[in-house]
C-alpha cells in the first residue's frame, strides 16, 4: 500500500488545531470584598491559623476535610462595628481548584457567596446569582445536600456539590475558630 | 487458507509508527471527553450541547512467534444529548504489520496472512445513559450500547465482514472528596463476522469484566491502575468458553481547560489455553502479550 495524504490529513488538522487554555478570574480580593459587604468601610486581615485540634474540629462538625491550617480571612467593619467575616477559600473542581469568597454575618450565617477563579472546563454555572443566592441565610447544622435544601445545576454537579461542602466546612470554620 | 490480506510496505509501518509518536509527543494535540481509563468507562456523560473529539490509538504486540503489530484507531466524534445521554460516532481505522506469526489453519497455512496494511476498519455508535451521578448518588450508574461495523478483522488483519452489538453497564463511586475515582465494567460482545467473506458467517460472544482505580496526585493529573479479564465463547455457548486471558496495568490521565489525555499499558498478566511453543502462561492466539492504549480528548 502507498502512503497516502489522505490518512495522514486527520491527524495533521489534530496536531495543529491549538487549544486555548486559560484561567478565568473574575474577581479580585478587594472586588468580592465590596461585592460581599459593600457597607464595609474597612476590611482586617484575620487569618485563622488551625491547631490539629480545631482541625479535627471542623471536620468533626462538618464531615469534611480540612486541607490547608490556614484560611485567609478578614473581619469586615465599619465605624468599629463587627459586620461579618470575609473568606476566601478554594474547593476541587474536577482537576484544578475553584477559588472562592464567601461571606458570613457577625451570627455566623451566609451572608453571600462570590467566585473568584474558576479554571474548569464546564460548571462555570455556579456563578450564576440565583444559584448562589441559596446559600444565603445557611447555618452550620442545615443540611446544605445537593438537590435537598440545594438544588443543583445540570452539567455542573461536580461543582455544584464541592462549593456546597466548602460552605459547610466554612461554617465549622466559624464556629471553631472565629466566633 | 484463502489470503486476503492487504499488501503494504515497511515504509508505511515505519511512517505510520513516525505519525504515532508526532501525535503523542505534540504539545498542541488537540482532541477530547475525558476518560481516567484506557479500557474502562466512568458513568459521568457529556453535558447536554456539548461536543468533544477523541482520538483513540492502541498498539497490540507480540503472539509469541514471527512478528505481529497491530494499531487500532478510532476516531470519535461525541455528543451531548441531554444532560444524562450522550451519543457517539466512531470512524475506525486498522494496521497491521504481521510476519510468520499466528496458528496454522486445518491446511498448514498461517490464520495471519503476512501483512503490512493500513486501512479503514469501520465504523461504530456508541449511545452511554447515566442513571446515577458519583457526585450526588452513593454510586454512579450507566447503561451504554456500542453497535459496530468492521470490514477488517482486528486480530488476522483479513477483509470480511463483522457486526457486533456491545453493551455495558458502568459503575463508578468516588472516595476522598472525588479525587480517588473508581470504575467497574461489565461488557458483552455480540459478534457476527464472516473473514474472509466468503466464509460462512461464525457467531461470536465476548465477556469482559473491567475495573480500575486512579487518583489525582497533582493538579491535572491522576495516576492509577486498571485491569480486565476478557473470555471467548464461539457460537456465543456459554458452556463452550474457548480463551479467556487477564491483563493489568498502569493508567496516567492528563487533564487542561480544553484537552486530555490517557496513556495506559496493559500487559496480559495470563491467560489460558496456553501453547507452550508460544508462552507457558499467556493466551496468544485471541489475545496479545501486551497493549498499550493512549486517548487524546479535545473539548469544544
Amino acid at each position: 500500500m502507498s502512503l497516502s495524504i489522505r490518512w495522514l490529513a486527520p491527524a495533521a488538522v489534530c496536531v495543529a488545531a491549538s487549544p486555548a487554555c486559560f484561567a478565568i478570574q473574575y474577581l479580585g480580593v478587594e472586588q468580592a470584598q465590596a461585592l460581599i459587604f459593600p457597607d464595609a468601610r474597612e476590611f482586617v486581615r484575620a487569618d485563622a491559623r488551625l491547631t490539629p485540634d480545631q482541625i479535627k474540629a471542623i471536620e468533626a462538625k462538618s464531615g469534611m476535610r480540612v486541607r490547608a491550617a490556614e484560611q485567609r480571612v478578614w473581619q469586615a467593619r465599619t465605624e468599629g462595628k463587627l459586620l461579618g467575616w470575609f473568606i476566601v477559600d478554594e474547593v476541587l473542581g474536577k482537576h484544578e481548584f475553584i477559588t472562592y469568597a464567601a461571606g458570613l454575618s457577625a451570627d455566623g450565617s451566609v451572608r453571600q457567596i462570590e467566585v473568584m477563579d474558576y479554571r474548569e472546563n464546564y460548571g462555570y454555572e455556579i456563578r450564576n446569582p440565583v444559584w448562589r443566592r441559596q446559600f444565603a441565610g445557611k447555618r452550620l447544622g442545615d443540611k446544605l445536600k445537593l438537590d435537598e435544601d440545594i438544588k443543583n445545576i445540570s452539567g455542573a454537579t461536580l461543582s455544584c456539590r464541592h462549593i456546597t461542602d466548602g460552605i459547610k466546612r466554612l461554617l465549622a470554620l466559624y464556629e471553631v475558630a472565629l466566633r | 487458507m484463502e489470503q486476503k490480506a492487504r499488501q503494504g510496505t515497511g515504509k508505511c509501518r515505519q511512517l505510520w509508527l513516525l505519525a504515532g509518536f508526532a501525535v503523542l509527543l505534540s504539545p498542541q494535540w488537540a482532541a477530547a471527553d475525558e476518560n481516567y481509563f484506557g479500557y474502562s468507562y466512568g458513568s459521568e456523560t457529556t453535558p447536554k450541547g456539548s461536543w468533544e473529539f477523541y482520538q483513540w490509538i492502541t498498539w497490540r504486540h507480540d503472539k509469541g512467534e514471527g512478528e505481529y503489530d497491530a494499531f487500532d484507531f478510532r476516531t470519535e466524534l461525541e455528543y451531548g444529548v441531554t444532560e444524562r445521554l450522550q451519543a457517539a460516532l466512531y470512524l475506525n481505522t486498522a494496521y497491521h504489520h504481521t510476519q510468520d506469526t499466528g496458528p496454522l489453519d486445518d491446511s498448514g497455512l498461517r490464520e495471519i496472512p503476512n501483512q503490512d496494511d493500513f486501512g479503514f476498519q469501520g465504523v461504530s455508535m456508541e449511545f452511554k445513559y447515566r442513571l446515577l451521578s458519583p457526585y450526588k448518588d452513593p454510586i454512579g450508574l450507566a447503561l451504554y450500547i456500542e453497535p459496530s461495523y468492521s470490514r477488517i478483522n482486528k486480530i488476522s488483519g483479513i477483509t470480511g465482514t463483522e457486526y457486533e452489538i456491545e453493551p455495558k453497564i458502568i459503575l463508578q463511586k468516588n472516595f476522598l472528596e472525588d479525587q480517588l475515582i473508581t470504575v467497574l465494567n461489565f461488557t458483552g460482545e455480540f459478534e457476527w463476522e464472516r473473514f474472509p467473506s466468503d466464509e460462512p458467517t461464525e457467531r461470536e460472544l465476548k465477556l469482559e469484566l473491567s475495573g480500575g482505580a486512579a487518583y489525582r496526585v497533582a493538579t491535572n493529573w491522576h495516576i492509577g491502575l486498571e485491569a480486565r479479564v476478557q473470555a471467548v465463547y464461539p457460537n456465543m455457548n456459554l458452556g463452550n468458553r474457548e480463551a479467556w486471558a487477564f491483563f493489568a496495568g498502569p493508567a496516567l490521565h492528563y487533564n487542561s481547560k480544553k484537552w486530555w489525555f490517557t496513556l495506559t499499558l496493559m500487559p496480559q498478566i495470563s491467560g489460558s489455553p496456553r501453547d507452550p511453543a508460544l508462552s507457558s502462561r499467556l493466551h496468544l492466539e485471541e489475545f496479545e502479550r501486551t497493549e498499550v492504549r493512549l486517548k487524546l480528548g479535545y473539548y469544544f
